[in-house]
Parts: structure tokens; C-alpha cells; sequence
């Protein structure tokens, strides 16, 4: 395990995976690829994971972000898209939100919920399970 | 964000129950809100410790007031460029009761992706987190730097600003320029601004950001007999050239700050410089800055703070009598030419325990320089230093 020898910064991923563990959550670290998604009439065709994350951090309100409710899945996105936990994304939104700079991220329970959010509005951008894609979505970005 | 206080929502949306957002046709509505749960108090019962504008503070006892809040705002949304926002945040006042204020009203226009217009009451960023220092969920630590966030007052002004929002490759730039009008009230007397101009840059770049403040107003004290009543016992007395030193009325004063925010990593940084300069000795010229340090261990991130506020202006009025009847005059002037001005270090920790809610746990040490600094009722012979203690819970929804 030469992995649990570099602590420091994989423990926010370790503490997130022994919370879901210990929450009963069936939720391995790694359950699926995550793709990024967005609506067909969209331009985009290929988007960097850097480019993505600043829709889902307030930067850029060019696309609209449509979140995931707390989730081994939103975990697993946030860790690896945005490079931070969901509470420090939670944080940064609600210094958008209480200062009138912008709306915090719909969020939905499941993919098949955030993926008929994406094909219903034109702006939308979203991850799912690749499994949930379907043709009423583009997939942009398939989360390394 | 989601809901979290079940019941109040409930209360206050009539009962629609499952997403912030429940459409109408026309317009979309979305509610949200934060709040900190605190409780604080300190080692001394000698004097009472307060966060700026309160008329009374923790001393030994527990108290709730000092630390604890809670904001609903409702956004409007009538077309893909306008917008309607509302924000009332509850808190202790500086009557010391429990009062509710309307802390922004605005109606904001986005003319393009990167510009908006904003009409209406809306904050003042004079310092670099202004905006959303009332919402503890946003914050590292458990209240906004004392040393730095006590020296303007007044929160907001009713006029109208632009937020320009470029990007220059990774690097993104928010100009916030606006001014307006405002009459607030504080301890024993008002704050009028009449107008305050403020400029406010952030230049954000991944983890770091750079933040450049100025604001410059012309501004009146009213509502106070004791000031007015010192100025016309001094022109009584002959002394008009020290009344003329303590002007309530028409004065220009001016702010400017520099910041930078760092999360790299797991290194939290974050810190300001800010320098206080008026027309009138009462409203002293004033140096303070602060840093504070944390390291994230996951959910847990434990922090350290040092902050500092020094005095510019003279401290003692020159050419007035320290002994005879005038002497008791003397100590008057002297006495609203002070600053409060103190140093201190605290440690505290974070702890984001579950969705949308954070434990907060912080020790101050606060050590006041030449007098109480920034504590009120002082009993004779007060010096400090003192240990100030709070906890408290943040949530957003």
C-alpha cells in the first residue's frame, strides 16, 4: 500500500470514502467513469477538465452548472474536476450567493435526473455515470 | 444548496417543500439563507468583549448575541438579464436588542457576460470580504478580523454600482465601482454618508487571488449630544481651534486596503492591510492588518490569527490645560481622540461536520494598548490581556 504512505493530501478522499463506508453507502472509491455532459444545441465538443470546473466553482457563469446532491459521485467529482472537497465548494458558492453574484447549482438525486436538467435547457452543463448518457445529451469530457 | 432548516422554510415558502427553486410562471424564486449558532465569552468580568457596533458584550457568562446571526435572501428572477435581491440578516444591534435589517434590496441588470448593473441598497466592500462577512459558512474563521473590520462603520449604501468581471487568460478580474447614500444608525449616535464612493479589484488566479480597496466619503456623526455639546463647550471656552480639530459635520475621510487570499494545497492563507485617514481627529487616522494561517485536513482545518491596529493621529491634544477647571475638558478631548487600538492572536479550528453546516471552536487573546481597546465598559484599572472563547455552528441552505 505505498499509497496510504503519502497521507496528507489523499485524506480528504480517505476521510469522504470511510464516511460513505461507515454511512452504509455501497459506494467504492472508484464506481464508474464520470463523463461531462451538456445540452446537443451546445457548441462545445471537447472541453478540458480545467475549463469544466470553473462552471461548478462560480467562475464562469457562461454555462449553467447542475449539481449533484451529496453523493460518493459528487465526491468523486469534486475531488477530482474541481480539486477541492464539497464543502469548500459549498463555501466558495455561498460567497457568490450572499452577495447577490450568482445562483448556486440546481442539484439533483440522481444522473438520469441531472441528464433531463441538461437536455431540457440549452446552457445546462452536468456530469453523470457514462452508463446514464443517452442521445439527449453531448458528452464534452470523460473525467480521467 | 439544499434545505436544511426544514421547518422555517417550510414556514416561509408556504410549504413547498423539495427544491430552493419552485417555479411560477413568472418570476422564478429562490430562497436561501445562512445563520451562526454562538455562544462566546471570556475570562474577565471587567470589561465586555463585542464584535464592532454592539452596545453590550460576553464577559464571563456565556452569551449567544455577540456571535450568532441569521440572513434569508429571495432572488427574482424576471428575464435572463434582470434580477431582484433581497437579503435580511438578524443580529444584535446597537441597542443591544436582537433587530432585523434590510442589508441589500437591489435590482441588477446584466448587460453583457461580464458586466452587471446593480441599482439599490447594496454592501460597501471597503474591506476585501465585506460582502459576505456575515455569512460564517464562507468564513475560515468565527467573526471577521477585529483588529482590521472595526474601523469603518456603516455596512451599505442606497445608490448603485457596476461589476465588471474580465478574464485574462487563467486570470480572472472583478471591478466593483459604486457609491451612494446612507444614514446608519450605531452606538449613541448615526453615520451618514453623503456620498461614499468605493472602488473594489480582485484579481483571482487558481488558489490565490489579490485584492486592491479604496473608498472615499464625505460623511457627518449625528444624533450624538455628547459630540455636539463637547464642540460648543470648547467654542465656549475659547478653544475653537480644538473644536475645529473634532468636526462632526461635512468631513472627508478615505479607506484603502490591500489583500490575497491563498488555498493551495492544503495551505489556507489569507490576509489585509488597511489604512484609516479623515479630516476630523475623532475619526482617528488608523494602520491595521492581520494574517491568518490554517491547514486542511480534509474536513478539518485548524487556523491561526494575528491582527494589529495602531494609531496615526495624535493621542493627546497639544496647547490645552491638564490641570485647573479646564482639566476635566482636557481629558474629554483627549479621551474621543483615542483609538481603540490592541493586538491579538487566536487559534481556532473548523470543522465541516456535515452538508452545508460547519463547527467552528476559536480562542482569542486579545492584548489592548494603552487603555481597553476595543472593549466597552471598562472598569477602572482594565489593561486586559483577555481570553475570548466561542463556538458556534454556521449553516447555509
Amino acid at each position: 500500500m505505498i499509497k496510504s504512505l503519502k497521507p496528507i493530501t489523499k485524506w480528504s478522499g480517505k476521510v469522504a470514502v470511510a464516511a460513505a463506508v461507515l454511512a452504509g453507502a455501497a459506494a467504492p472509491a472508484v464506481a464508474a467513469e464520470i463523463v461531462v455532459i451538456v445540452n446537443p444545441k451546445n457548441p462545445a465538443t471537447r472541453m478540458f477538465s480545467e475549463q469544466a470546473a470553473q462552471f461548478f466553482v462560480g467562475k464562469s457563469a457562461l454555462f449553467t452548472p447542475i449539481e449533484h446532491t451529496e453523493g460518493p459521485l459528487r465526491t468523486e467529482f469534486s475531488q477530482k474536476v474541481l480539486g477541492k472537497d464539497i464543502s469548500q465548494v459549498k463555501a466558495a458558492w455561498s460567497k457568490l450567493v450572499f452577495t447577490g453574484k450568482g445562483n448556486a447549482p440546481k442539484e439533483y438525486a440522481s444522473s438520469a435526473d441531472v441528464r433531463k436538467a441538461v437536455a431540457a435547457d440549452v446552457n445546462a452543463i452536468g456530469y453523470i455515470e457514462k452508463s446514464a448518457v443517452d442521445d439527449s445529451v453531448k458528452v464534452i469530457l470523460t473525467v480521467q | 444548496m439544499r434545505f436544511r432548516l426544514t421547518l422555517l422554510s417550510a414556514a416561509l415558502t408556504g410549504a413547498a417543500l423539495t427544491p430552493t427553486t419552485y417555479a411560477a410562471d413568472w418570476p422564478a424564486v429562490t430562497i436561501s439563507g445562512f445563520g451562526t449558532l454562538a455562544a462566546t465569552s471570556t475570562d474577565t468580568d471587567k470589561a465586555e468583549f463585542i464584535r464592532p457596533n454592539q452596545s453590550a458584550g460576553a464577559k464571563k457568562d456565556w452569551r449567544t448575541g455577540v456571535d450568532s446571526n441569521f440572513g434569508l435572501q429571495a432572488t427574482a428572477k424576471a428575464t435572463d438579464t434582470l434580477s431582484f435581491t433581497v437579503q435580511g440578516l438578524v443580529r444584535k444591534n446597537p441597542v443591544d436588542d436582537v433587530g432585523a435589517e434590510l442589508a441589500w434590496a437591489f435590482a441588477k441588470w446584466k448587460a453583457t457576460d461580464d458586466l452587471n448593473f446593480r441599482v439599490g441598497r447594496i454592501g460597501v466592500p471597503v474591506y476585501m470580504i465585506s460582502d459576505f462577512r456575515q455569512v460564517g459558512y464562507a468564513n475560515t474563521m468565527i467573526r471577521p478580523p477585529a483588529e482590521v473590520y472595526r474601523q469603518v462603520s456603516g455596512d451599505y449604501f442606497d445608490g448603485a454600482d457596476l461589476v465588471w468581471q474580465p478574464t485574462f487568460g487563467d486570470t480572472t478580474l472583478t471591478v466593483q465601482f459604486g457609491g451612494g447614500h446612507t444614514r446608519q444608525k450605531l452606538v449613541g449616535n448615526y453615520i451618514e454618508y453623503h456620498p461614499v464612493l468605493s472602488l473594489h479589484v480582485v484579481a483571482e488566479n487558481g488558489p490565490f487571488t489579490l485584492r486592491f480597496g479604496r473608498a472615499n466619503a464625505k460623511f457627518s456623526i449625528t444624533g450624538s449630544a455628547a459630540l455636539t455639546g463637547l464642540g460648543t463647550t470648547l467654542r465656549a471656552a475659547g478653544l475653537a481651534a480644538v473644536a475645529d480639530q473634532i468636526r462632526i459635520s461635512d468631513v472627508d475621510g478615505s479607506f484603502t486596503s490591500f489583500g490575497g487570499t491563498m488555498d493551495w494545497k492544503n495551505i489556507v492563507l489569507q490576509g489585509e492591510y488597511a489604512m484609516r485617514r479623515t479630516d476630523t481627529r475623532l475619526v482617528m487616522h488608523t494602520n491595521s492588518w492581520y494574517v491568518m494561517g490554517g491547514y486542511r485536513f480534509g474536513k478539518v482545518l485548524p487556523y491561526y490569527y494575528h491582527g494589529n491596529i495602531d494609531q496615526k493621529s495624535i493621542r493627546t491634544m497639544p496647547g490645552m490645560p491638564t490641570t485647573g477647571p479646564a482639566a476635566p475638558l482636557t481629558a474629554a478631548v483627549n479621551g474621543a481622540i483615542r483609538a481603540a487600538i490592541q493586538k491579538s492572536n487566536a487559534i481556532g479550528v473548523r470543522w465541516d461536520f456535515r452538508d452545508s453546516m460547519a463547527l467552528k471552536v476559536q480562542w482569542d487573546r486579545i492584548e489592548p494598548k494603552e487603555g481597553a481597546g476595543a472593549f466597552i465598559k471598562p472598569a477602572p484599572g482594565f489593561t486586559g490581556p483577555v481570553n475570548v472563547y466561542a463556538a458556534g455552528i454556521d449553516f447555509v441552505f
